[in-house]
Formats: structure tokens, sequence, C-alpha cells
């Protein structure tokens, strides 16, 4: 295929993107409360923060086995290698350096980094397979989503590993398009980051074999060279199998040692998963069967509608372009490593465990979320071909003001607005009740409210209350603190956003104020404060909309 | 692919207006939707009317039901007192009022007549008429909650003495619902209480009940004198969802005798739900004076946290 050369202005425009989503994620940051996963994560950063401490002070104690096991033995159900980031980010940046306002925000900053480098990115490959408009409107469809907006900011791996999803794929397609012994060995070390970061990245082999037989079948069925493409995709998929467990094995010291067992301990924890309770449609689902509509209907229900619409314009006109070029048998079809075919099995693997009744639903959204930057990539490619449309449509206008007017940059500009506005409007407005939030498709907040769709999970909100908390709770007084990991209270103490006198209780009658964060099978919690504390009337609600998301009571 | 044919221009025409209809569409209604009453402030406005309109026997109810928060926090326990939070049916009441937002109204309230509807604010108040009413004689759970009881465990014989201030306990995230700080005290530890409290029920509705954990051995028996009956004893008994779902555990019997003489037995397998039970009063029909005495039991009380309503009819 004929891609575009990126010059500086794109590698301006990439950084541009990525620290305009770096600094948008920096400034919001302050008043998210800390996610249930982000508490166990701090925890284990900090254990991990003692073992480079032991690496730059005493190096070989740091490769004792024993220090290893005692050390990297936490949270080993999960990859080192992002865990391993938030903890050097507080060593080196917070602890050494000092540039954070808050502790927690060292430990976030990893993954906002990757946030805006997954930005970046899209931006990259839309401007490369479509231009530099595509490009634009892709990355930032990716950014305003406002499930991704909120999973961004956080200290967990579901962002960064969207990135090195993207980033893995990114290098296969150039690994595929140019050939070479570059890319496929960048591609071997992306997967080896992927492989470190999340068990999501266990799909991109899939992804890459099925995407090479396709182009290769492809490339046959019109009569074009076949077996450069067969060379690109087995030096591709040998590098991955040499680099990807590799780079793996080098940055995870757990399985340094007792590999096999410990590798076959961490697989069996995913594949295995427990089921926790996730609310649909009025229904609380705690084993299988899941509804098998989940992802689809979720998906509709929390990304932006123009987002997906324009996803479905850029798909349909590149099937179109697919379906005409296989017909026509033409060898000048141009896009031998099949951008698009990459792209929709993307999609299409991050979605496909879901298609199972047995795959847990628990996380939400943020499960299939490495099939986002794809959507947002296809809704460039739209947005690219609705405005040639439109240019083209403007060629025929009768009076020549009206058609030098729909070819200025002002029209262009309205026409990224229409894009944009909205997810904008939805993430900013969203913030910081982002696994509340839903699009106008369902009614919003409160139309999914009453179509009985989870409001939040993982007790994050807490961070919404804590200058109530603050104002009412008297010295020394307790608060029970629900579904608010230990870890992520004392991220808040220790930020300075709680003041420090407040004390965490692990049950109502321990405390004078008891948080409830609603999830529908977390109902009997908020029955336990009626009853503990003598009273049905909540003292404090906040939530997005006027939908009650946390509230807490106060006893008489 | 270039709009070169009218077939493309159409294409161009309708993908161009689909796109600006959907992306101002899609902008206009999040605004809406967002600015849409009620809003949290709103809930201040229907203090008065409420107070006003609610009667004697009438259950207040909310739509949609999250909602509910706001309604109580502005309304607070003497409209919403526990005993109609924790409701087991809505037959136990002579009326409704629904205070109705977004459009909607209460999927409880099916069956019930309209008598009056109004608008407070961004609210629908609408007042209603129970056709099934059925009017409740005796509360059991009212009398537990004031100590109106004799409480033995069998096997080993012990009395469980009642006090009021006992510290209140709650099972905190997963655990179990909150013995209160007035419960009759029973041998074994605190477990083996009774008293009133609220439990989440297989839907996770909110259930008032007496918890009633069965004892090791024999039954717990709860004791209420000089008892008014009406024509039946009617309940539910049930456990905590998460107890309940796994279905694990033994059944549990809940045996009504009244005068000492034993008037119907309840079963309840996990998997049951909150289930209701009734059982005809016969010859003790509509006695004053009367002593109703609960026994409950199970063959192995490993996580058989057990409770029930009752009341007479």
């Amino acid at each position: 295929m004929k891609t575009r050369k990126l010059d500086w202005k794109d590698d301006l425009l990439a950084a541009s993107l990525a620290l305009l989503a770096m600094v948008l994620l920096l400034s919001t940051v302050g008043n998210l409360g800390y996610a249930r996963d982000e508490g166990f994560y701090f925890a284990a950063a900090d254990t991990y923060g003692r073992w480079f401490d032991l690496l730059f002070t005493n190096p070989k104690n740091a490769f004792d086995q024993k220090t290893i096991d005692s050390i990297w033995r936490t949270n080993s159900e999960h990859p080192g290698l992002i865990k391993s980031l938030f903890a050097l980010s507080n060593l080196i940046l917070q602890k050494k350096l000092h540039l954070f306002g808050m502790d927690g925000t060292s430990y976030r900053f990893p993954a906002i980094a990757l946030s805006g480098a997954a930005v970046a990115l899209v931006y990259r490959f839309a401007a490369e397979v479509r231009g530099r408009l595509a490009g634009f409107v892709a990355a930032l469809a990716l950014f305003f989503m406002p499930r991704y907006f909120y999973h961004a900011h956080l200290a967990c791996f579901d962002v960064p590993v969207i990135t090195m999803f993207l980033l893995t794929v990114y290098s296969y397609w150039k690994s595929m398009d140019r050939g070479g012994k570059v890319w496929p060995v960048v591609t071997g070390l992306c997967f080896g980051l992927a492989l470190d970061t999340k068990h999501n990245s266990w799909f991109l082999p899939i992804l890459f074999l099925a995407h090479s037989v396709v182009v290769v079948l492809r490339a046959k069925r019109t009569g074009r060279e076949a077996k450069v493409l067969v060379e690109r995709a087995l030096t591709t998929l040998s590098c991955m199998a040499f680099f990807g467990p590799l780079v793996m094995y080098s940055l995870w010291p757990w399985i340094w040692h007792d590999t096999l067992p410990r590798l076959r301990a961490y697989a069996n924890f995913h594949v295995h998963h427990e089921y926790y309770n996730m609310e649909f449609f009025g229904q609380n689902y705690w084993k299988p069967p899941m509804p098998r509509l989940y992802a689809p209907i979720m998906t509709l229900a929390t990304v932006p509608l123009v987002t997906i619409g324009l996803a479905f314009v850029g798909f349909g006109q590149r099937a179109w372009a697919e379906i005409r070029a296989l017909g026509a048998k033409s060898k000048a079809h141009g896009d031998d490593s099949g951008v698009y075919w990459l792209w929709l099995f993307a999609i299409g693997i991050s979605y496909g465990a879901w298609v199972f009744p047995s795959t847990p639903i628990f996380g939400g959204t943020k499960h299939w979320m490495t099939a986002y930057p794809f959507f947002a990539l296809f809704a460039g490619i739209g947005f690219s071909y609705i405005l040639t449309l439109l240019r083209v449509e403007a060629r025929r206008l009768k009076q020549s003001a009206a058609q030098k007017w729909a070819r200025s940059p002002i029209a262009v500009a309205a026409l990224v607005f229409i894009a944009l506005a909205a997810p904008i409007a939805e993430t900013w407005h969203a913030h910081p009740w982002g696994l509340s939030s839903y699009t106008p498709l369902v009614g919003g907040a409160k139309g999914a409210a009453t179509l009985g769709l989870n409001r939040s999970f993982w007790g994050y909100t807490t961070g919404s209350v804590v200058d109530y908390l603050n104002r009412e709770v008297p010295r020394n007084g307790a608060v029970y603190i629900h579904d608010t990991a230990w870890q992520a209270w004392d991220m808040l103490l220790k930020d300075g956003r709680l003041r420090k006198d407040i004390r965490a209780a692990g049950a109502v009658h321990d405390a004078q104020f008891a948080l409830y964060h609603h999830e529908q099978h977390m109902l009997g919690q908020e029955y336990q404060a009626w009853v503990a504390y003598g009273t049905i009337a909540p003292d404090h609600i906040a939530g997005l909309d006027g939908v009650p998301v946390i509230w807490i009571y106060r006893k008489k | 692919m270039m709009p070169s044919s009218p077939n493309s221009q159409r294409i161009a025409r309708i993908l161009g207006l689909g796109f600006v209809v959907l992306g101002l569409g899609e902008l206009a209604l999040h605004i809406y939707q967002a600015k849409r009453s009620p809003q949290p402030e709103d809930w201040a406005v229907l203090k008065e009317p409420v107070s006003q309109e609610k009667r004697d026997g009438d259950v207040v109810v909310v739509a949609p039901l999250w909602t509910d928060p706001w309604a109580r926090q502005a309304l607070g326990n003497d409209i919403f007192p526990l005993r109609d939070v924790g409701r087991s049916d809505m037959s136990r009441y002579a009326g409704a009022l629904e205070i109705g937002a977004l459009g909607q109204t209460s999927p409880e309230l099916r069956g019930f007549r309209e008598v009056s509807s109004k608008r407070v604010g961004p609210f629908t108040l609408r007042r209603l008429e129970n056709p099934n009413f059925s009017p409740t004689v005796v509360d059991f759970v009212d009398l537990i909650a004031t100590g109106q009881a004799d409480v033995t465990t069998w096997e080993p014989t012990a009395k469980c003495q009642f006090t009021k201030n006992a510290r209140a306990v709650a099972g905190g995230l997963g655990g179990h619902p909150t013995f209160p700080a007035a419960r009759f005290e029973c041998p074994g530890g605190v477990f083996f209480n009774i008293s009133e409290t609220v439990i989440a029920d297989q839907d996770f509705r909110p259930r008032r009940c007496i918890w009633a954990h069965p004892p090791n051995k024999g039954e717990v028996r709860i004791r209420f004198s000089d008892v008014t009956l009406g024509q039946v004893i009617r309940g539910h008994g049930g456990m905590y969802w998460i107890i309940e779902r796994g279905k694990l555990g033994v059944p549990v019997v809940l045996n009504v005798r009244v005068n000492g003489q034993e008037i119907g037995r309840y079963e309840h397998k996990d998997g049951d739900g909150w289930s209701e039970f009734e059982m005809q009063l016969g010859d003790n029909a509509n006695k004053k004076n009367a002593t109703v005495e609960f026994g409950v039991s199970s063959q192995n009380n490993l996580h058989r946290h057990f409770c029930f309503e009752a009341h007479s009819r």
C-alpha cells in the first residue's frame, strides 16, 4: 500500500497530542480517587521498589533467589513490567526529584505516559495510512472515549496493555509492509513488553497468524506476489517467538527461577479466574452463562456514538473497496499488507473471549479495550472519507464563494468539531465518574441507571467525597471504607487529600460514618448501615447527573 | 472512491448529513440528558407536599428505584420508616404515595388504583389505593425490636437475655447483616442472637426480618405472649443472598405453634429465595391473649443465616 511518509510535522503533531493527553490526565488526576486494584499495585510497587533499591545499592543481594522470591512473589498473578515502572517512577520521580504534588500521581504517571504514547501512536498509524487529518481525528477519538479517559489515569495495566498491544500491531504491520530486518525484531521486542504487561498479549500471535494467512490467500487470489508476504510473516512470527519470551523473562524477576511452574500458575490464575458480580440490565451475573451481548451492548452504551458511526463508515468504505478489489482481481490493489484486515482482526480478537458465555464480565468494558484504538483508527478513516466526499460535492456548488468556504480550513475545523464535540463533552463531563458514564443511546447516566446497568465498581469514588469527610468527620473519627482498598485509602491520606486523623474501619459498627459504593450486589452493605446507625437517610450523596454513585451514612 | 455517479452523490449527501446529525445530535442529547431533572437540589421541594399527602397506612414508593436514596435523604425516617423500606409485600398497606421522576412508575404498584396525581417540581406525586389491602393485626418483627418476647434455646435449655445496649456488630464487606444493639443474646456467640435486622434477598432487596440462626442442636424458640391474632399467620423466610446462592446448606425449619399447638411448618431450602408462608389459625383465629411460638432448627447449622418476618392478619 502506498502509505504516507511521515515528516517532522507529523512527529511534532504526534508528540503534541501525546503531551496534550498527558497534561489533561495530570491536570485531572487530583480529584480521582484510587481504584481497588490500584491499591494492590501500590503495595506491589512499594515491594518491588525495595528490590530496585537493592539493585542500585547491593546488586549481588538483589539477584539472590531468596531475595527475588520474597519480593517478587507479591502480586505475581500479574507480570512485573508496569508495576516496576510504578515503583521506579515513585523512587526516582517522586522520592528523589519530588516532581508530583501527590504521591499517588507518581505511581500513576507511567500509565499516564503510556496513555499519551497510545494517542500518539494512533495518530501515526492513521496518518501513515490515510493522512494527517485522519490521524488527528483518530487520536482524539480514542482519548475522548470516557471509559478510556478514566482508565488512562490509573496505576493499572488496562491502558498500558492497550499501548503495548497497539505498538506490537503497528510494528507487525510495518514488518509486513516494509519487510527488512529491523521491524520484525522491533515487533518481537514489543511483543515481549506486551507479554510482560498483561495477558491480553497472549492473543497477539493468533491475531498475526490469522492475518498473515488472510493476506497471503488474498494475494494469491488477486495474482499478486505471495511469497514475499509469507517470508515477512514467518520472519516476524519467528522474531516474536524468540524475543517475546526473552524480553518477558528478562524483565520479570519472579520467573527467573522455577520458570515453568510459575508461568503455569500465572496462566492458570487468568484461565480459571474467579467470577465476580456484575449488573447488566438489572440482573446480577456471577457465574456462567454470562450474557453474550454484554460486550457489544456495553460498547455501544459507553463509546461515543459519533465515534462508532465514523468507525462504521470507515470500515464500510474499506470493506467495499476490498470487495471490489478482490472481485476485479486487480494487481493494482496496493494494500498488500492488509492493514484494514489487521485492524478488523485486532477488534475481533479483543472481543473474541466475550463470545463465550463462560468468560467473566466483571471488568466492565476494560477487558476488551484493546479494540478501542482500532475503532478510533477506523473512525479516522471514516472521517477522512466523509471529508473527501464533501469536498468533491463542494466542487459542484454553483457559487464560487460557497465553494471556497466549503473547502476552507474553517469548514474542515467545523467538521472536526462535529466529530469530536460530543466525545469531548461526554468525557469531560463524566470526570471523575468515568465508570458511571453512558452515552445518549441509553439515556446517559440516568438512562443507564433506569435500565439497570452497572454504575461503578472498584470503590474509587471515595476520592469524590473527601471534602465531605474532611469537613464532617470529628477529630480521630472513623469511617467504614466499604469497597475502598486499604492501600487506596492510605494513599488518600498520604496525598493529603484526606485528613490524617481520620481512621478507616472494616465494618460500620467500628465507625461513625459509613461509605456505600453502589453496586447492585453490594446493597447489603447499605442495609448494614441502616441497622447499625438507626437511619435509612444518607447524610451525603454524590454521583453523576443526579444518579447516586456513592453515599454516606452518619451514626445518629 | 470519488463520488462521480448520481449514486455516489447520493451516498455523499446521506453520509455527510448523517455525520452532521449524529455528531451534533449526540452533543445536544448529551447536554439535555445531563441537565434533565431531577437534579440533587430538586428533592427538597417534596418535603411539604409528601408530608401533607401521606396518610396513616400509606407506604411511600419512589420510581425509578435508583432515585430512592435522594428521596430518603430529603424526607427522612418519618416518611420512610425501616418497616416500610424493608417491606416484604404490599398487601399490608391501604394506600401508597408514589414519587415518580423521569416519567417512571413503580412496578410494585401495579394493581393499585390511582386516586389523585399532581406535579411537584419535576416529580409526579400520585396517591393510590390498594384494592387488595389486608390489615395486619400484629407484626412479630415489631415485638422483637422492643424485646417483647421470650427467647430460649433447647438442648441445652437456656434463656436468651434481651439487652438494649449490646455492641452492634456488622459483617462488613461480604459479611453478615448487622446485629443491632437491641437483641436477645443466646449461648454460642454473637451469631446466636435474635434481633430485628435487614438482609439483602436474592434480588438484593431489603427485607426487614427476625435474625434467627438455628442452634447447633435442637431449636431456638421465640415466644410471644398476649398476642391478638387475625385469621392467619403469614410471613417470609430466607437468607442473605451470598449464603443462599451457593445452595450448599441444609434446610432450615420454622415451626409455628399457637397456644402450644403446632399450626404449621415452613421449610426453607437454599435457592428458595425470600419466600412466603401462610398458616391458617383455625380455632385460634381472632383470639386475644394468645401465645405464639416460632421454633427455628436445622440438621446442620453451618452458615444457616436464617431470617424471617411474620405477622398475623
